[in-house]
């Protein structure tokens, strides 16, 4: 607080203080009015809503049933569920290693920095800013079965017979997903890992250069433990990224063929808005709510014990 | 002191390694710049070509150049309507979010509030729970409050979506920010608005233009949100259009491509201007959490 008490304080200037701290608390929340009331009837009423309809069963229109946790005990046997999960586990874990280790290969003969970086840098964060549709369709293009970038090249160099409808067919469906999901967030990770290693000291390096650590072991015993907390946090944001997946996948595949690349949020909407199916499409939300909070917990606890 | 000691061959040998890394740190540049860009560059010069020269040269620049397969995309395809309305609902959406953000960050960051730290959990829970959690019963209140099938459909749930990231980085950077400044110019009489809004504002300009590059990207590129609340066709923003578009003319490749470049010229342009404002807001989460 900006009034420190100087000795014994008189009554009166403590009454005119506290006084004081009263308009000063009214002031701020006077600052925080318009975001808190937008965000508690645009956001956190709507949360609640969701929980409520959980226990619907409600086309969405009529009369609502009150079910109870009916639509609760539906997921445990619902095999399109635990398949959209298996997708998403997929996707978490491909889908958070192939773009850190590029990040890292990259950074690991990059840390130093060379000439045209920034050119680079620029290059690799433009599939970051592309919208999710635009990123479908040109991938959607690539893989096509008759024109398509990919099966051209195959054909080309003598590998026609792997030439496929690359999405139409279950067995690839997800990894071709997968692939373009790749594509457009490795910059992302490289960005970021380039920043943390900008920031790490360089004398530790020098150091152990003088000792005789050659280049892999300067970044694997030195660079790397540094960069420990920006691969958590990458991490985090890829496994939470992963969970949430949706655009891509529904532009793409709409989560077929058949349900081979349905997520839990594209199924989500479906359930809900396709087959208007409000309660259990609810329930399905806030499950992936769960999911996407527990992870969200997991990182920060991991992150407070990094940091003791 | 090192040279003198080393014999000419060794120190040929450091050379002949450095160029080697050298060569081997731009081989791979290059590589990973070409998988960026080759993509895009098929994007572009498909939107050039009609279907005929799909067919026959995939890969190639145009021959002729098919300007005419814009003017088709932005008259019949109804591109123009869909960039007016996506400038319509982006505007109003990053100005409105900017600006609350300031205030309440401002608020947070600078005033002892009691009950502040239940203001703060509840806008980190908002910035962990995915939009799905709101998703379903966001479109039943729009439709109640009677903003369903106009652009405040977007642009309200948009705005409200932006504030916990908002609230967050505005947050940060006002407690970054000197307090003398507006202690002395509260000493002087001033009010708490003419604090905020004379001096601490202008001072957080920088930060202000970051959030403002972070929210106009998620606002343009928004397609979920749309996709459920903006379900009539005339009020489609242009990525929803495209999307639209591109499932009803599947067979139209050229013009599909050629609405795509639309939809991501004003980004990418944005992009190269701001670009350090761009990876800054995008990374703010990632690099400081």
């Amino acid at each position: 607080m900006a009034i420190t008490p100087i000795g014994g304080l008189a009554p009166r200037t403590r009454a005119t203080s506290s006084a004081r701290q009263r308009r000063r608390a009214r002031a701020g929340y006077l600052f925080i009015a318009p975001a808190l009331l937008l965000y508690l009837v645009f956001f956190i009423y709507p949360f609640f809503v969701s929980v409520y309809y959980s226990f619907l069963d409600w086309p969405g229109a009529g009369p609502q049933r009150f079910v109870g946790l009916e639509n609760y005990q539906r997921l445990f046997s619902d095999r399109i569920l635990f398949q959209a999960l298996g997708n998403n586990l997929i996707w978490v874990v491909i889908g958070t290693i192939a773009p850190l280790v590029l990040g890292l290969l990259l950074g690991a003969l990059l840390w130093r920095g060379v000439r045209g970086m920034v050119v680079f840098r620029t290059i690799y964060f433009l599939p970051v800013i592309l919208s999710e549709v635009v990123i479908a369709i040109i991938w959607n293009w690539i893989y096509h079965p008759l024109f398509g970038a990919l099966n051209q090249v195959l054909r080309a160099v003598g590998l026609g017979e792997i030439a496929r409808g690359w999405l139409g067919d279950p067995q690839t469906a997800l990894m071709a997903l997968l692939v373009t999901a790749i594509w457009a967030y490795f910059g992302f990770c490289f960005v970021v890992i380039m920043a943390g290693l900008q920031d790490i000291n360089l004398d530790l390096v020098e150091a152990a250069t003088i000792d005789g650590a050659n280049g892999w072991q300067r970044f694997r015993f030195v660079l790397l433990p540094e960069l420990r907390h920006v691969v958590t946090m990458l991490t985090a944001l890829t496994l939470i990224g992963g969970f949430n997946v949706f655009g891509i996948v529904f532009v793409m595949t709409q989560g077929g063929p058949g349900t081979a690349t349905q997520v839990i949020a594209t199924y989500t909407y479906r359930t809900a808005f396709q087959e208007s199916n409000i309660g259990y499409g609810a329930t399905l939300s806030l499950v992936m709510t769960a999911i996407t909070l527990a992870a969200s917990y997991a990182f920060i606890r991991l992150r407070e014990r990094g940091e003791e | 002191m090192a040279a003198t000691t080393t014999t000419p061959q060794a120190s040929h040998t450091r050379v002949n390694s450095q160029l080697a890394l050298r060569l081997l740190q731009y081989t791979l540049l290059i590589v990973f710049a070409l998988i960026c860009l080759v993509p895009l560059f098929w994007v572009l010069s498909s939107s050039l070509k009609n279907t005929r020269e799909i067919a026959m040269n995939a890969f190639g620049p145009p021959v002729v150049f098919r300007w005419e397969n814009y003017v088709e995309a932005w008259t019949v395809g109804r591109f123009s309507r869909y960039f007016n309305n996506s400038v319509i609902v982006t505007v109003p959406i990053v100005l409105a979010s900017v600006f609350f953000s300031a205030l309440a960050g401002y608020g947070l960051a600078r005033f002892p509030l009691p009950g502040g730290k239940v203001v703060f959990y509840l806008f980190l829970l908002g910035l962990m729970v995915p939009f799905q959690s709101i998703m379903i019963p966001l479109f039943y209140l729009l439709r109640d409050v009677g903003f369903l099938g106009t652009y405040w459909a977007m642009i309200v749930p948009s705005v409200a979506l932006g504030l916990p990231f908002g609230i967050f980085f505005m947050r940060a950077f006002f407690l970054r920010q000197p307090q003398e400044l507006a202690e002395a110019a509260e000493i002087d009489g001033a009010g708490e608005w003419n604090v905020f809004w004379n001096i601490m504002l202008p001072l957080a300009l920088p930060g202000l233009a970051t959030l403002a590059v972070f929210q106009f990207m998620g606002a343009w590129n928004s397609f979920l949100l749309p996709l459920i609340y903006m379900q009539k066709e005339e009020l489609r923003p242009l990525i929803l259009g495209l999307m639209f578009f591109r499932s009803r003319y599947t067979q139209n490749i050229p013009l599909t491509m050629a609405g795509a470049v639309i939809a991501m010229l004003p980004i990418v342009l944005m992009y190269i201007t701001f670009q350090r404002k761009f990876i800054q807001g995008m990374t703010a989460g990632a690099v400081k959490g």
